[in-house]
């Protein structure tokens, strides 16, 4: 079966410590003002003393349809075989059409390339055979990245083994990060 | 709040339904006005490349690459409304211009003159308006494809082909009030208001119609209409658009119609309505871009 | 005499794009001329090349707070690109948290002290010129032994905060013949370790998450107090379903990890824990045997607790008694796997020594000292010994210390020091006058209560010395700064942890004119005639020689990063050996009793606010270190300034929202800080994070930004451990 990349978030093991947020500027060099990946908050919920509070990270999606691709008015924006979503900057003419289409607001105007910028799965790093930035540094083993299908895979298999959700179902983009809120003792062993 | 398009790309769809209005109004007064109508059919021609322009302009400026913008005609995405949009923009700026071109008065025809110019009018004068109704209903196709709750509306192109129309002709009318020569005369005028009465109810409709489709459907799309209605945007809505833009010149124009208005005051009559009609054209797209990007899905 | 600048002439701001080898060389050489770098650099205005080429890894310790985690730096032709944890440290197990991954903005920021810095206007003026590390080593030297001429060596005071170096910093204070040396443990967990120390011989107990079953934090805030493998094993621990139980007047995001929220009120955490030892002594849930055998005093504390019921301590501590009873039932039942972590500071009140006695007590009687899932003795013993180097004897410190240890704090140890009565005394002039100040690597302005009387006693003294990365509130109040390596350019002692032995080394040469503390230290000590106490040539001299007693070389640590000790056998022999004066855990304290205090741990009454005053909780959060990252803008991307935390009820009643300015004061200040209105903390409670507020103008990004706790905080001093009692400090809130 073809590689299918993306990303599991257990936002249980998320502490809201936003490591992956700057772990991702260090790596892409992201100008200050914006940014590749995102922690959110519930805030507190509730009524004093009975609260909670709730994080999700998240960042592109790497959707199976992606409307900022299809909006693309030059093959700039690009879904790759395996899946990871892609800009061309030789191609790009700044339009920000992709970032007004995105639902999940993975993207952004780079002032400084004049591009739109996001999340690339930290490409560069996986043909490296390292994982993504975010998910190396994650001190909660929260995020993980892999083919989605790929059995052996420690995504494949958290999704096998826990329940998940994905974002915005009803936008029907087909969102590639599976997030699980339930604890998650141990992360399996995979790929 | 800081949105990705701002008014730049709101001044850029207004300026593209003016021109596709007034070339439409241009083509059909030549069309089916004759010679009683050809001040009008004139005026469409010689407004319609220049608000376009304008809107291409300020668009280039929007852009992050501009010098990039080339890579927009080495491809054609069939999948992306600005890909194929932008083509048909190109298309009609240029005819938009042959278009003047052939309306000019002989002495100024300095290329040269076209032997067959009224030939060639017709000719184009019979192909533009589908190629205006398409630039027209495009913008609205462009915010379609962006998915968001608000533009996400299947009327959303309608409306912008009716406003477009609708603030092409009043701009054609404002023009042709206001020009010291050639003033259009009050029967051409009468049509026209007439017509644009006639657009007004039918955007009234359409806008009805959306807001209540919008609103009876999922959560996000009805949070996202209901912005418009009592929400952040609603004195854009109720007042600028609603008001100002629709009701006012609707009952400046019927008084108009009905010739209840006194002689001396008519000129100032037209003007007010038209200015109207064109200030509420440009805050419906305003209103469109900006809620559509601060109402997300959820 | 050369010219005399402003900061904002030496330091003029410039846009700052890591990453690109040009902007690192425009950084540096733009501006007045005088930031030029030394050509042997490296820098070029080329562009970067294709990552392939010219990349190295260098394997250091991070700086970014005291934690030592270990990094890879990715350098890409001489600019430092990213870090990354070092998998084989176990201090972060491969992982870094934002603090560390933001280490290069500060590195590559223009507000870095780039050369050594004279005043050259009144103190505090922003008025310096530029000198040479000579001019300046000499003029320091010049005034300290002035100084010691007129005064006495004690009229000289050295401080510095827990960093690598600071063994050699303590050489230098102690051959120069000072008593007085401030470090920053009053204010952080005096009672913590007092309290430790004097039950079970060892100031900081570690604790086996990894088999823990039952878990009550109290002030141990591991999600945004980050120390990088502790906050690890408590994600893995709260996903095994382990029972964790928070004592905190504030959610925080521990909190919101946790099985059980309780909302204590401050100052009565010490209720809880008495009432728990209550009910476990009542219902008979200790570990006889245990108890019998390893500890004293057991009796005594039968007698003590009998009055400190569930019941009482509800009215107290505002936690249900059966609550109470439910937890210490079912501590008790997990043990030994259940601890009541030692934490750091618990409420921060003059009670918090009691606090933390009854804490050690609790996790005495359920006996699970060195047990899997409890706690766990002394590491010393089972760490590798490095080579170290022969001086002379150092001079006998002349005179008592100014900041009251041992004469007016005789349980303090020497080594902790009570800080902000050394600021006291430093205005008092009692019990003699200070002169001078010599400040490595620590901010008193922002961390000593009452920021105004710091500033005071810094305009009081002769002459203050400052070593520092940039211009931290204290050393814009300095008259000589002498600029260190950022910790990505330097050598520092070497670190062992356990079997393996860690390098703190230069990942790029240093950008400026700066030196590693190791030299600044060992100059000034030349300088001063001393330099027979820091014997060694450089850096590279001293860590060969602390490496000597190990088979490897230095080029091998270098490159590998860290060294491990072959055959090394952890040594268990003594983890029962308790270095008390009864050489058991003391229950009832010896040295309590000598002192003629109460020797058990005990109730004592905590001050609360009077009508329409709030407690004023501090506390940290996980995107910045006390007060030294807050002008790390990427840092500041993800968490931009404090805000004072409101009950929804006490914003009702002002009449403010969220980003609304509010009013806080105090009986020794005031300041403006933005509001954050939550159900997350109790009504009487206001909580700000601290670090804020800075006042030096070197701090482009920070000055001005939020508001510093500093300057609400009331000095009050627990006698017993000297420490800071922060949270004794009330104060009223107003809309601004």
């Amino acid at each position: 079966m073809a590689i299918r990349m993306g990303f599991v978030i257990i936002t249980s093991r998320c502490i809201d410590c936003d490591a992956c947020m700057v772990a991702c500027r260090a790596e892409n060099d992201v100008p200050l003002g914006h940014t590749r990946n995102w922690v959110k908050s519930s805030g507190v919920l509730g009524q004093f003393p009975k609260v909670r509070e709730v994080f999700q990270p998240g960042n592109c999606m790497h959707c199976d349809h992606p409307p900022c691709v299809s909006v693309c008015p030059t093959g700039a924006s690009q879904k790759r075989a395996d899946g990871i979503v892609i800009i061309e900057n030789s191609k790009c003419i700044g339009c920000k059409y992709c970032i007004v289409a995105c639902p999940y607001d993975a993207r952004f105007a780079n002032p400084e390339t004049g591009k739109a910028d996001k999340c690339t799965l930290c490409l560069h790093r996986l043909e490296q055979g390292l994982e993504p930035a975010c998910v190396q540094t994650c001190l909660g083993k929260s995020r993980q990245a892999g083919d989605l299908n790929d059995p052996d895979s420690i995504v494949s298999k958290l999704i096998a083994k826990y329940p998940t959700r994905v974002l915005l179902k009803q936008v029907g983009t087909g969102p590639n990060i599976y997030y699980i809120d339930e604890p998650v003792s141990e992360i399996p062993e995979g790929k | 709040m800081e949105l990705t398009w701002a008014l730049m790309i709101v001044i850029y769809l207004f300026t593209a339904g003016l021109s596709a209005g007034s070339m439409i109004t241009s083509n059909l007064a030549f069309l089916y006005g004759g010679k009683d109508f050809e001040r009008v059919s004139r005026w469409g021609a010689y407004i319609s490349p220049f608000p376009i322009s304008l809107g291409l302009g300020v668009l280039l400026l929007d852009l992050g690459s501009p010098f990039n913008a080339y890579r927009l005609f080495m491809t054609l995405q069939v999948r992306s409304p600005m890909s194929y949009g932008s083509w048909a923009i190109l298309l009609f700026t240029v005819l938009s211009v042959i278009y003047l071109y052939l309306w000019l008065p002989e002495k100024y025809q300095i290329i040269g003159h076209i032997k067959s110019s009224e030939k060639w009018k017709k000719r184009l004068a019979i192909f533009l308006p589908f190629l205006s109704v398409g630039v027209a209903s495009y913008t609205g196709l462009l915010l379609n494809a962006a998915v968001s709750p608000l533009w996400k509306a299947p009327l959303l192109p309608v409306l912008f082909l009716v406003s477009a129309l609708s603030t092409g002709l009043a701009l054609v009318i404002l023009i042709a009030t206001l020009s010291p020569w050639q003033r259009a005369r009050h029967k051409e005028l009468h049509i026209l208001t007439k017509a644009d009465a006639g657009l007004i109810i039918v955007e009234c409709l359409i806008i009805i119609i959306m807001i209540a489709m919008g609103r009876l459907s999922s959560a996000s799309e009805a949070m996202a209409f209901g912005s418009l209605l009592y929400g952040h945007y609603a004195w854009i809505f109720w007042f600028l658009i609603v008001g100002l833009g629709l009701l006012i010149p609707f009952s400046l124009e019927l008084m108009e119609l009905k010739d209840k208005i006194p002689v001396k005051w008519a000129l100032s009559f037209t003007i007010s309505s038209s200015f109207l009609v064109l200030f509420g054209g440009f805050f419906v797209r305003y209103i469109i871009t900006y809620a559509g990007q601060t109402n997300g899905w959820f | 005499m050369s010219k005399v600048y402003t900061w904002d002439q030496l330091f003029s701001r410039r846009q700052f794009l890591k990453g690109t080898v040009a902007t690192a060389a425009l950084g540096a050489t733009a501006g007045i001329g005088l930031l030029e770098p030394e050509a042997s650099m490296g820098l070029s205005n080329s562009p970067p090349q294709s990552p392939a080429k010219g990349v190295k890894y260098v394997t250091t310790i991070c700086e970014q707070c005291v934690w030592r985690c270990g990094v890879i730096a990715k350098v890409e032709n001489g600019v430092i690109k990213t870090l990354e944890g070092n998998p084989n440290h176990p201090n972060n197990l491969g992982k870094l948290c934002p603090r560390g991954n933001a280490g290069i903005e500060a590195m590559y920021s223009p507000d870095r002290i780039k050369f050594p810095l004279i005043r050259a206007g009144a103190r505090g003026s922003g008025l310096w010129r530029k000198a040479s590390w000579d001019e300046a080593l000499s003029y320091t030297a010049e005034q300290m032994n002035k100084i010691k001429d007129k005064y006495g060596a004690k009229a000289m005071m050295f401080n510095s905060t827990d960093n690598l170096s600071q063994p050699f910093f303590e050489s230098l204070l102690k051959a120069y013949g000072t008593p007085n040396y401030g470090t920053q443990r009053s204010l952080c967990f005096n009672s913590m370790t007092t309290g430790f120390l004097y039950t079970y011989g060892t100031p900081q107990p570690g604790t086996d998450y990894s088999h823990c079953k039952y878990m009550i934090f109290t002030g141990r805030n591991l999600a945004e107090g980050i120390s990088n493998n502790e906050t690890q094993e408590m994600i893995d621990m709260v996903a095994r379903g382990v029972k964790v139980v928070v004592l905190d007047p504030r959610f925080s995001k521990t909190a919101s990890k946790a099985t059980e929220w309780l909302p204590v009120r401050p100052g009565a955490d010490s209720a809880f824990f008495l009432a728990m030892i209550n009910v476990i002594v009542a219902e008979k849930l200790y570990d006889k045997g245990f108890v019998e055998k390893y500890t004293q005093g057991f009796a005594d504390l039968v007698t003590e607790v009998q009055e400190y019921t569930p019941e009482w301590a509800e009215k107290k501590c505002e936690i249900s008694a059966t609550t109470i009873q439910r937890i210490a039932r079912d501590f008790a039942a997990a043990a030994p796997a259940a601890i009541a972590h030692p934490n750091w500071r618990t409420s921060n009140f003059v009670n918090s020594f009691q606090t933390e006695r009854a804490i050690a007590v609790l996790n005495a009687l359920v006996g699970n000292w060195a047990q899997p899932g409890g706690l766990i003795p002394d590491q010393e013993m089972s760490t590798a010994k490095l080579g170290v180097l022969s001086h002379p004897p150092f001079p006998l410190a002349q005179g008592i210390r100014l900041d009251g240890v041992p004469w007016k704090y005789p349980m303090v140890p020497l080594a902790y020091g009570v800080i902000q009565t050394m600021r006291d005394n430093i205005l008092t002039g009692k019990p003699y006058e200070a002169k001078g100040w010599l400040i490595s690597r620590q901010n008193p302005v922002l961390s000593i209560p009452e920021r105004q009387k710091t500033i005071n006693a810094l305009m009081k003294l002769d002459f203050v010395v400052v070593i520092d990365i940039q211009a931290s509130d204290t050393a814009y109040y300095a008259d000589v700064i002498l600029p260190e390596s950022y910790y990505l350019e330097r050598y520092d002692g070497l670190v062992p942890i356990k079997n393996k032995i860690f390098i703190r080394q230069p990942v790029i040469e240093p950008l400026y004119d700066t030196k590693s503390s190791l030299m600044i230290y060992k100059e000034l000590a030349e300088k001063l005639g001393l330099g027979e106490f820091l014997p060694y040539k450089d850096e590279l001299d001293l860590l060969s020689r602390q490496i000597k007693p190990f088979p490897v070389s230095l080029e091998k640590l270098k490159s590998d990063g860290h060294y491990e000790v072959e055959n090394f056998k952890e040594d268990h022999s003594k983890d029962f050996e308790f270095q008390t004066s009864s050489g058991k855990i003391e229950i009832s304290s010896s040295i309590m009793a000598q002192m003629n205090k109460k020797a058990v741990p005990t109730w004592n009454e905590p001050p609360r606010p009077e009508v329409d005053h709030y407690y004023l909780l501090t506390g940290k959060t996980a995107q910045h270190t006390q007060m030294f990252t807050q002008n790390n803008r990427w840092l500041l991307e993800v968490f931009p300034v404090n805000r004072a935390w409101l009950h929804t009820s006490v914003a009702n009643k002002i009449g403010v929202k969220t980003e609304d300015d509010v009013v806080l004061e105090s009986e020794v200040g005031k300041i403006t800080i933005k509001a954050y209105v939550t159900e997350g903390i109790r009504p009487d409670c206001i909580f700000m994070v601290g670090g804020f507020g800075h006042v030096s103008k070197g701090l482009k990004s920070a000055y001005g930004l939020g508001a510093s706790d500093s300057a609400l905080h009331k000095t009050v001093t627990d006698p017993i451990s000297g420490g800071s009692s922060l949270s004794e400090t009330f104060v009223t809130v107003s809309k601004a």
